[in-house]
């Protein structure tokens, strides 16, 4: 029963940080503008990000090596700095477009200004994680992100063409280079890297041996298979109210809309709550991959499990990161605007993050008898191919397009 | 914030690449036609999403704050669509009274918006905000017809 519970608890906090205002903008202007035909790229970054945590997970739990501390281990230091610089860039960006989601949705709920908000945001992710051990603050944004579920609630209420739905799981080709930049960008905001350098770090701060492989499975496959569901639910929510109407939703706000007008006032705050778990819980996940990887590169002691006195350099960071993600914040760039290119660029980041991780898992002087079989071998390699075309394809469509302007 | 703060504004680098972009997209600040289509296109889909929030007013099924700051944000956006079609340059003068009256829908739909902004828990405001709304997305959308070659 308390095995039962454990699980349980690990899929939730696998929730929480998977959804992030990446997927919530991304996934809702996939709707908006291609009605239910990405629907096929939310489920292929879906599986994506299940196959690579699971691999890190598998890593971190077997060796005790977290994401990082592998790349640099395998790659070297020279690529291992430019994996560092790529993903610590991205973080940051992440970190502030996180910030700032939390200060949108807080000035929604309070309408007062926004700049007092991400200076509040910050102090409360501080305060948090000062009071909370490490499974508690995973637990509290992972609850939190579960009266998200109104989304699939206000897919049944809307009751779409169900047909169409089922025909937007079919992979299709339009040549618009604005569809091939939304491909890139839905499938991208699922595989964002710090997701894998928090999860496999979060199983070294959680002790994970051999023994708790199976967890480690069932959080991969179904927490992030359970958000890739809400990821589902909000495209069709989208495609359903936006997309016969002409919205183009440029706002965080506008995500709540659909529920809104499903279940009035109580719909639009279960949704602007949920919004705010998940984005709170992912500025918490974001700051801390920062500064994981930064501690596990260079070799100092980390951990929120050790504590301040054990670990100073790696709290010092992470509270550099944050006060950095606020000054971006609040630099008056446009936090959707932001979260756009953070999700972008994170893509030419992906093969540096995700190849080690793969060569590692597969690795059976390594990873002894729980290196990858042959099915997580094939798919892991597909996916790394399809992250090289999409690294490769990322920024000449982000110029194309301008920005998914159009 | 968001009124000011949230407006598109680029960081250095980010402001480098869409300096990169404006100079290879946009004939270095003129407006071409389809750039022109674009902007009228954003302002239908402000007035549409406006119809939305002005829905939830209308109906009582939203909250103040929610409708006030969104109401605020959708009617900046406008505004900012509005300066940037009132400053270019056409590349196509042709498209002079098309422009205009792209402008003066953008002022049309910002002044709707900051009725609503005012108004943000009067039930019939929501509902006559909505309606002028919907007017004013179909005269953009009357435009972009008119621009595209597909008006009657």
């Amino acid at each position: 029963m308390k095995t039962i519970l454990k699980i349980a608890l690990g899929i939730i906090a696998a929730i929480g940080g998977f959804l992030d205002i990446g997927d919530l903008v991304f996934n809702t202007q996939a709707g908006a503008l291609f009605r239910y035909d990405l629907l096929w790229a939310v489920m292929l970054g879906t599986i994506g990000i299940a196959v690579y945590a699971e691999m890190s997970g598998r890593v971190a739990a077997v060796s005790g090596r977290p994401v990082f501390d592998v790349i640099r281990m395998r790659m070297g230091f020279g690529l291992g700095l430019l994996a560092l610089i790529a993903s610590t860039a991205v973080n940051l960006l992440t970190v502030a477009a996180e910030l700032g989601g939390i200060a949108i949705v807080l000035e929604l709920l309070l309408d007062a200004p926004y700049s007092m908000f991400v200076v509040t945001a910050a102090a409360a992710l501080v305060l948090i994680v000062a009071l909370l051990p490490f499974g508690g603050i995973e637990r509290l944004f992972g609850y939190g992100g579960l009266v998200l579920f109104v989304v699939i609630a206000t897919v049944f209420h809307q009751d779409p063409d169900w047909g169409a739905v089922a025909h937007g799981f079919v992979p299709s080709l339009d040549s618009s280079t604005l569809y091939l930049y939304f491909v890139v960008g839905v499938f991208a905001a699922a595989l964002m890297p710090y997701e894998v350098h928090f999860y496999s770090s979060g199983a070294i701060e959680e002790g994970w041996t051999e023994e708790n492989l199976k967890e480690n499975r069932l959080n991969a496959i179904l927490g992030y298979g359970i958000g890739g569901v809400l990821s589902v639910g909000l495209v069709i929510v989208s495609g359903y109210l936006f997309h016969p109407i002409g919205v183009e939703p440029s706002d965080l706000g506008t995500v709540a809309l659909p529920m809104q007008g499903a279940f009035g006032e109580t719909g639009l705050l279960l949704a602007l709550g949920g919004i705010l778990f998940c984005v709170g819980g992912a500025a918490i996940d974001s700051s801390f991959a920062a500064s994981y990887n930064l501690a596990q590169f260079l070799g100092w002691e980390w951990g929120r499990y050790q504590g301040p006195r054990k670990a100073p350099r790696f709290t010092a960071s992470w509270l550099v990161f944050l006060l950095l993600g606020i000054a971006i914040a609040q630099s008056g760039i446009n936090p959707v605007e932001i979260t756009e290119y953070s999700v972008v660029f994170s893509v030419v980041a992906l093969p540096l993050t995700y190849l080690p991780v793969l060569l590692i898992a597969g690795d059976r002087s390594f990873m002894s008898e729980y290196a990858n079989g042959r099915i997580a071998t094939f798919l892991g390699w597909l996916y790394f191919a399809v992250i090289v075309v999409l690294a490769l394809a990322a920024i000449p469509l982000l110029l194309a397009t301008n920005g998914g302007g159009g | 914030m968001p009124g000011t703060s949230r407006k598109r504004v680029l960081s250095p680098a980010l402001g480098l690449l869409a300096a990169a972009l404006l100079l290879t997209s946009s004939g270095c600040g003129d407006l071409s036609n389809d750039e022109l289509n674009r902007g009228v296109e954003s302002l239908s889909a402000l007035a549409a999403q406006g119809q939305l929030v002005a829905n939830g007013v209308a109906r009582d099924a939203t909250k103040t704050t929610y409708a006030r700051a969104m109401a605020r944000t959708l009617g900046e956006e406008s505004e900012h669509e509005a300066e940037k079609l009132a400053d270019a340059t056409l590349e196509e003068p042709e498209t002079e009274d098309q422009r205009h009256a792209a402008v003066a829908v953008a002022g049309e739909i910002s002044g709707l918006l900051s009725e609503l902004q005012t108004f943000p828990g009067d039930e019939r405001h929501g509902e006559l905000v909505e309606k002028h709304l919907a007017e004013a997305q179909e005269k953009a959308d009357a435009i972009v017809a008119q621009l595209s070659g597909d008006a009657p």
